[in-house]
Order: C-alpha cells, then sequence, then structure tokens
C-alpha cells in the first residue's frame, strides 16, 4: 500500500467548496478535543466563538474592524505575489507604519488639529512601508537577492526598532514601567461602535488595485512579468520595474495598516501590536486566491476566526497559549485544504497494473 | 519486461477518447506499438498527438478506452506507473535544472524507483549506456552548457536509465541541427535492433521516409491512415494529414529591393557562458527583400537576434535603422521603432501560458489603440471588446486551432502556439521582421502558409531577417543569404550561385571568403 500525491488537472468546483469547508470542520473538531483536555466544554467555547465573530451587530462591526488589517496586507499581498515576489514582510511594514503613525502623532497632536495629524501620519505611514518593502523588491530587481530573506530580517528589524523606541523617544513620560507611547487622541471617523473609516477606505482600494491588476495595461504587464518573465521582457515590459513596483504598493498597504490600528483600534502604541498579523495576512491572500475581490471574503473570515478565538477565550477561561493554538490549527487546517484543492491523495494498493 | 520477439505488440490503446473543455483532442483512437520497429505518428497541429502520448505516459486519464502494455489491460495514473511498465517519455517543450549537472540530472529521481546509487557507481552505469548506444555527454557538464541536441540526448539517457523498452519522442527534430538529427536516427535504429519500440512524432516527412518503420496520420482527433513506410510517398504523406493537397512551392517573384532598413556594422557580443559568441559581423536588410541567415545552430544566431531586439547589449559595433543609431536601444523602443520578432523558444518567450490567446495575441501591442484608451498618463483602461475582435480575426486568418479566444494559451498545441506567435508578430505593422526558425513545429499546411505569407510581406516593401536551420528553407525563401560560423559571417551569396556542398563547407567552417568580399556584399 503506497500514499500518493498527484497534481490535479481542472480542478472541480465541489473541491473548492468542500476542502476550506472540511478544513475548518476539523479543525474545529481537533479544538474540541483541546479545550475538553484544557477542561472546558467546547459547546460553550464555540457558542462564544460564534457570538463573538457574527452574534449582532456590534461583534460582526468588530469582526469588521478586524479583518482591516487583514485586507489591507493581504491585498497588498495578493499584487506582489501576482508579479510573482513575495512579501514576507507585511509584519515589519505593519510596525514601521504604525511608528511613524505614532511618531507624527507625538510630535504634533498638541499643536495641529487631528485630521491633520492623521493626514500626515498615515502618508508617512505609507511611505516608510513602501520603502520598507521596496527595499527588498529593490535588491531582488537589481541584484536577485532572495527577497524572503530580506523581508524576514526587516521584520526583525522593525519589532528591535519599535521595543527600542518605546523604551526611548517614543515613551510616554507618564508610563513609568511599561514601554509605551503616550495616548493618541486623533482618530479615524467611527461608523459604528467601533467600526471606523478605516474598513471603508481598505475595501475600496481592494477594489481599486482589483481594477488596475485585471482592467487596465498595467496591471496585464505586472501579471505578464509575474506569470513568464522571459516573454515580458521579450514584449518590451520593464520587469524589474514592475517588481519594484508592486513591492512598494504591498509595503504601502501594510504601512497604512499599521497606521490605521494605532488611530483607529489601539490609540496608542505598544509591543502588543506584534501579534503577527502580517503573516497571518499571506494566508489570507492565498485564501482568497491573490484575487483582491476574494480577498475582502477571505480578509472578512480571517476576522472573524480572530474574534471568535479571542470571545472564545474570555468564556472558557481558556490559557491565551491555548486559544492562540486553535487559532493556528485553523489556519494551519486551511493551508492544507489550498493544497488539497491542487493535489489529491491516492491510495494504491499493490502495483501499477 | 521479459524478453520480447521482434514484431510482437508491446503497447495496444483501443477506443480512447480524450475531451478538453471546446474539443475532442483524441477521437477514438487504437494504435498498436511492436517491438522493434520506429513507429512515426503524423498529423496536422493539434490533431492530438501529443494528447495521445501524455495518455500513454499517464499525465491525462482518458474518457474513454483501454491500454493493454504486453497483452494485459493496464491503467496507467501518472508517469511513475508508466515507468514501471517500461515506457519513457522526451517531451515536445521538455524541462530541465539548468544548475544540475548531467550525471544529476539522470540520477535525480531514481531513488523514488528503489535504486540507490553512489556518484561514481552511477558514472560508470551511465558512461557504460553512452557506449553501448553511441550517445555522449559529459556527465560532469552543467545543463546549461549543452546545446539543444545534449539536452535531448540526457532526456533520452535519463528515460533508458528508468528501464524504459518502449520510448516516446515528442517532435525530437525540431530543436536538433541535421547532424544531431542523423546521429539520433542511428541511435534510433540501436534501440529498435535491440528489441526496443519508439514512437516518434515530426512534421518533416523526409525524416519519417528515412527512419519510420510503419506510418500513422492523425487528423482532428481521429486516425486517417495507417501505413508501411515503404508504401508512403511524401505528397501522399502531406495529403492525409491536412486533408488538401500541399505544394511545397512558394510563390515567390523578383524582388524589388528599396532603401536599407536594417544596418548592422562590427557587431560583437557575448553569449550567456561568457564567451565571444558574435564577432564583429557587418550585414543589411533592404525594404522589400528577405534576407536569410544559414549556419549549424549555435553559431551566434540566437545571440545576434538577441542584440537587434534589444535583449542583449553589444559589446561593440553598431546597429542603425533607416540611418538612426539604435545601437543598444531596450526593446520596447525597438518595438516602437517598427520591429518583430518571432523568437525561437516559443513557450518560455514567446507566450504567457496562463494568460488567453486574445491577449497573448496583443502582449506587446497592449498600450495602442484601440485595445486600450487612455485614462491618464500611463494607465490605460483595457478594451476587451476590441481585444478580442482583432483576436478573433487573427484566429481565423492563420488558422489558429483553439476553442475560443478565451482559452489559455498554454493549452494549445505546440503548432498552435506558433502560430499565435506568427500571427501576432506579422499583423503589428512591423517594417523589418526578425523570424528565427518560423516554421519549427508547423505543420506542412501551416509551413506552406507562412513561407507564402513571409514572401507577401516582403513583397509588401517589408524587411524580412530569416533565421533557420533548415538550409532548404533559407535557399528557398531569401533574397540573400549570409552563412554563421562561430560568431562571424563566412559567406554571402543569392540563392543558386552556390552548390549546396560548397554552401555546407561554409556552415562547417570548412571554408571562409575573405571579409572584404563579405563586406563588399552588402554594399
Ligand atoms: N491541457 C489541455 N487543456 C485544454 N486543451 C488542450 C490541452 N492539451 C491539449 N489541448 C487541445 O487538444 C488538441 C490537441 O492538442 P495536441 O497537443 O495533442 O496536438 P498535437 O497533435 O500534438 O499538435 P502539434 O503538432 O501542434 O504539437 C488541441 O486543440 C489543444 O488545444
Ligand atoms: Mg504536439
Amino acid at each position: 500500500m503506497r500514499i500518493r500525491l498527484e497534481r490535479r488537472g481542472e480542478v472541480p468546483l465541489y473541491v473548492y467548496i468542500l476542502a476550506p469547508t472540511g478544513a475548518f470542520l476539523l479543525a474545529f473538531l481537533m479544538g474540541a478535543f483541546l479545550m475538553l483536555w484544557a477542561g472546558a466544554s467546547p459547546i460553550k467555547g464555540y457558542g462564544a466563538f460564534l457570538r463573538g465573530a457574527f452574534g449582532g451587530l456590534k461583534p460582526f462591526t468588530n469582526t469588521l474592524l478586524r479583518a482591516t488589517p487583514f485586507l489591507l496586507m493581504a491585498t497588498g499581498i495578493s499584487l506582489s505575489n501576482r508579479s510573482n515576489v513575495l512579501n514576507i514582510g507585511a509584519e515589519g511594514q505593519y510596525i514601521m507604519g504604525a511608528i511613524a503613525m505614532t511618531w507624527i502623532a507625538v510630535l504634533m497632536q498638541n499643536s495641529v488639529p487631528g485630521f491633520i495629524v492623521i493626514l500626515v501620519g498615515v502618508i508617512l505611514a505609507v511611505i516608510v512601508g513602501a520603502l520598507w518593502a521596496g527595499a527588498a523588491g529593490y535588491l531582488k530587481a537589481k541584484m536577485g537577492i532572495n527577497e524572503v530573506v530580506v523581508t524576514v530580517m526587516l521584520n526583525w528589524v522593525a519589532i528591535m526598532l519599535l521595543k527600542w523606541l518605546l523604551r526611548g523617544p517614543l515613551k510616554d513620560p507618564r508610563s513609568q514601567q511599561w514601554p509605551m507611547s503616550p495616548p493618541i487622541g486623533p482618530h479615524l471617523p467611527y461608523i459604528y461602535g467601533n467600526l471606523n473609516l478605516g474598513f471603508v477606505i481598505a475595501v475600496l482600494l481592494a477594489i481599486a488595485i482589483w481594477y488596475v491588476l485585471f482592467r487596465t495595461n498595467i496591471g496585464f504587464k505586472l501579471r505578464a512579468c509575474g506569470e513568464n518573465p522571459r516573454a515580458a521582457r521579450y514584449a518590451g515590459f520593464n520587469v524589474e520595474g514592475m517588481l519594484i513596483l508592486s513591492m512598494l504598493i504591498s509595503g504601502a498597504m501594510a504601512g497604512m495598516a499599521g497606521a490605521f490600528d494605532v488611530i483607529g483600534t489601539f490609540h496608542i502604541l505598544y509591543e502588543g501590536i506584534v501579534v503577527g498579523l502580517g503573516y497571518t495576512s499571506i494566508i489570507v491572500a492565498l485564501v482568497g486566491k491573490n484575487h483582491p475581490l476574494a480577498v475582502i471574503g477571505s480578509a472578512i473570515m480571517f476576522g472573524a476566526i480572530y474574534n471568535g478565538v479571542t470571545s472564545m477565550q474570555s468564556v472558557t477561561q481558556l490559557s491565551y497559549t491555548l486559544s492562540k493554538c486553535i487559532e493556528g490549527m485553523i489556519y494551519l487546517f486551511f493551508l492544507i485544504s489550498e493544497f488539497l484543492v491542487l493535489y489529491r491523495i491516492r491510495l494504491i494498493r499493490g502495483d501499477a497494473s | 519486461m521479459s524478453e520480447v520477439a521482434p514484431g510482437q505488440v508491446v503497447l495496444e490503446v483501443r477506443g480512447i477518447v480524450k475531451r478538453f473543455p471546446g474539443v475532442v483532442a483524441n477521437d477514438h483512437v487504437d494504435l498498436q506499438v511492436r517491438a522493434g520497429e520506429v513507429l512515426a505518428l503524423l498529423g496536422e497541429n493539434g490533431a492530438g498527438k501529443t494528447t495521445l502520448m501524455n495518455i500513454i505516459y499517464g499525465l491525462y486519464t482518458p474518457d474513454e478506452g483501454e491500454i493493454y502494455v504486453m497483452g494485459r489491460r493496464v491503467h496507467i495514473r501518472g508517469p511513475k506507473d508508466a515507468i514501471s511498465l517500461g515506457i519513457g517519455m522526451v517531451h515536445q517543450h521538455f524541462m530541465q535544472v539548468e544548475e544540475l549537472t548531467v550525471l544529476e540530472n539522470i540520477i535525480l529521481g531514481l531513488r523514488e524507483f528503489g535504486i540507490i546509487l553512489d556518484t561514481e557507481k552511477a558514472k560508470r552505469m551511465l558512461e557504460e549506456a553512452f557506449q553501448r548506444y553511441g550517445l555522449r555527454v559529459d556527465p560532469d557538464a552543467y545543463i546549461w552548457q549543452l546545446s539543444a541536441g545534449e539536452k535531448q540526448r540526457v532526456e533520452i539517457m535519463k528515460a533508458l536509465f528508468r528501464g524504459a523498452k518502449i520510448l516516446i519522442l515528442d517532435e525530437p527534430t525540431s530543436v536538433l541541427t541535421p547532424q544531431e538529427t542523423k546521429e539520433l536516427f542511428k541511435t534510433l535504429r540501436k534501440f529498435v535492433e535491440g528489441g526496443m519500440a519508439v514512437i516518434f512524432i515530426t512534421h518533416k516527412l523526409q525524416e519519417v521516409m528515412e527512419v519510420a518503420d510503419r506510418i500513422v496520420v492523425m487528423r482532428r482527433g481521429k486516425v486517417v491512415g495507417r501505413l508501411m513506410r515503404e508504401e508512403a510517398t511524401i505528397p501522399q504523406l502531406a495529403r492525409l494529414m491536412v486533408g488538401r493537397e500541399v505544394l511545397f512551392r512558394i510563390e515567390k517573384g523578383e524582388a524589388r529591393p528599396g532603401e536599407v532598413v536594417l544596418r548592422v556594422e562590427g557587431l560583437r557580443a557575448m553569449s550567456d557562458k561568457g564567451v565571444e559568441a558574435v564577432k564583429g559581423i557587418t550585414f543589411s536588410v533592404r525594404k522589400g527583400e528577405i534576407v536569410g541567415v544559414a549556419g549549424v545552430a549555435g553559431n551566434g544566431q540566437k545571440e545576434l537576434v538577441e542584440v537587434l531586439y534589444g535583449l542583449r547589449r553589444p559589446t561593440a559595433g553598431r546597429v542603425t535603422l533607416f540611418g538612426k543609431d539604435v545601437t543598444g536601444e531596450p526593446t520596447h523602443r525597438i518595438i516602437k521603432f517598427g520591429i518583430s520578432l518571432i523568437p525561437e523558444e516559443r513557450v518560455t518567450m514567446g507566450i504567457v501560458p496562463t494568460f488567453s490567446v486574445a491577449d497573448n495575441l496583443i502582449l506587446e501591442i497592449v498600450d495602442r489603440e484601440p485595445f486600450s484608451q487612455k485614462v491618464f498618463d500611463g494607465l490605460r483602461k483595457l478594451s476587451f471588446e476590441n481585444i478580442e475582435k482583432y483576436a478573433e480575426e487573427l484566429i481565423r486568418k492563420f488558422d489558429i486551432r483553439t476553442p475560443s479566444s478565451k482559452t489559455k494559451a498554454g493549452y494549445l498545441s505546440g503548432g498552435n502556439i506558433q502560430k499565435l506567435i506568427l500571427a501576432r508578430e506579422l499583423s503589428r505593422g512591423a517594417y523589418l521582421i526578425i523570424a528565427d526558425q518560423p516554421t519549427a513545429g508547423l505543420d506542412v499546411g501551416a509551413t506552406e502558409f507562412i513561407r507564402n505569407l513571409l514572401v507577401k510581406a516582403r513583397d509588401s516593401g517589408n524587411a524580412v531577417f530569416l533565421v533557420s536551420g533548415d538550409l532548404s528553407e533559407v535557399l528557398s525563401l531569401s533574397d540573400r543569404v549570409m552563412v554563421m560560423y562561430e560568431g562571424e559571417i563566412t559567406a554571402v551569396f543569392r540563392p543558386g550561385e552556390l552548390p549546396i556542398e560548397e554552401i555546407g563547407l561554409y556552415m562547417l567552417g570548412a571554408k571562409k571568403m575573405p571579409k572584404e568580399e563579405v563586406e563588399r556584399f552588402w554594399e
């Protein structure tokens, strides 16, 4: 008896639907065992999960709020994936965006109107994020240096920079022990409850990027460069330029996500913003098939998972690590289901004939 | 597999049907292959040859039909099954890991078959096998250092090392020089004398007459003819293939050359391997003429073409277009100047396989009206309607066999991909057409069509620069010919001025015209 993987030719529609659904169910089943083991009730836990994610207008708007950074970053990642550069560094670009926004706020919020602080801060965050990713793009385009290595390293630089700033220049003088910035007053306009304009902007940007990618000459060339660089070069397209451009935009989106979280969700800068949203966004882009419109859906789904797990944790008194473990499991099963969409597993008895 | 008697049926397919969206690629195909024979599989572009072979090799599952190996019904679910049944295949567009050595490529993955080799032992076995079949490639050479013919030998060895007794070769000669083709045929004869069976796909009918024992002809997914080589003639095969009379004739009148379009002076360029591949060559192409390059592949033609198209930087020399210096201009400028290129490497360079046929047909002209409209500087909105209309027109005119203009170009058959590229490059209004192996992989009907089209382009005042490994193609199409050998022009002449034998001497570097004579020829 052998097990073998085969690439599927055409993927039937039912696989596209069954695989992620199955992934969800399996992950929940495993999560249930974990909860039982930890002495919690899975029924109570999942009840809280659903309530936390979708149970009413307020939880749902919270889900959308949570989805906002996912949507911004995953849209950017989709774009760079399309031109065949892997941006593993959304995490770092997000942090840099958050730092830039905070810095501007700390510097200006006592002297100029809030909306100017926001405007300047977001623009700076976008630029810093773009440069953080663009650097990796540039090194890849001009010197062939692997972008995965560079973006991951830049993530660490961003994290260390954050830690240092929070203990130095950006530290709130009134907070004695905790490394955190002063509170940030200016905030994005609210739509309902905690949900702010950031989500709307993210959706509009996803639509805009979809449009550019699939309806304009620039997207046409960018996709051609990603799909077959040799043919693109032969067609006279600027392959290196497209690569750098897509990384700049990808980084800009992540920088914006960091800024939006500071002025929309946290209203302060602290180390707790580093929870791997940038890495999760890579999966969000993957589940959304690198298609900005589909990414809107997958970002909302991942926002729901994130909030569901948080509410599950508070209701069942599960430890933070265990609930994060369940969350990680859901992501893992998703990845496996993605794989199963492309490949099928065959059990083979005896020889081939 | 145990010993088989010559003539015994080793492989048989019955009633094979394979449908793809919008097309029946194989329509109840029956085929028998016997030990000790070379079976030539012929058919027009898109007839379903590659599909059938992919089914036998386990890459596609047939919708209907049965496969028998050694008289036993088998279900081939993947290449591994095929290999364990003794079936090996060398693909039409095969891929190799360029950074590995020959040896590593051949033993790559052998472990999956339960054969674990240490390098020394593997090398000895390889040398032995090379000896036995008269094939030779340096086991320690890297793949990127090899010629197309050598790469192919590596693929063949790979199949043999996995124990192939039935060897499928999909258009193996389209990348080979005439010399390499001869050697391949010798090897194939050795294989079949040793009891193997070979299935050989080609569009070159002379090759069929040379090497085949039996011939099967396909058209539109069906087998339309089975003959022994002795009873076949070339015109008859051509008629069977395309369903009409093929004239093998080019309607070509006197050239009326006009002003100089392209002028190249003292051009030099390096190859990827870092050696000088183009060594100071000078020539020109005029309006209304076809200048052909004869020569064995790998003598600098590829690098020359790339320099002309802005894909490679020259190290010295000058290129002018209508007297304007364009040396070292990037490709997008070259395209704007009105130059077309039909590249030799069609799948890796000529198309974006995941894009639709329509998108591939406007690849370089996506920025032009009416295919896109300006939104603001640099950003243009695509007009799918106009792109599609244009694509439909080219598909019809060039007889590109595709279910629709929306089909992904990578799904087309090899010859139809070539037709797509030709359609695009000949239709976008260029006045200099660089054609590198334009008819490689085309069936006889399409070949005739394209050759006539190149002549027509010439007659309507375009300049054509033709590079081809097929000497008879160069001689029949060109108005002036240059022979390239090791990066230099060793001879210049007009077709008919020199006997074939003498051209051969120039092509092999055994003879060389004086430099002054060569340069005076282009005045
Ligand atoms: N994977 C695929 N998906 C969809 N259509 C396909 C696929 N493979 C082949 N086809 C279609 O099947 C038909 C037969 O193609 P095939 O490659 O077998 O032709 P062929 O005889 O090898 O032609 P050529 O001489 O041009 O190589 C073509 O119309 C092609 O477009
Ligand atoms: Mg084929």
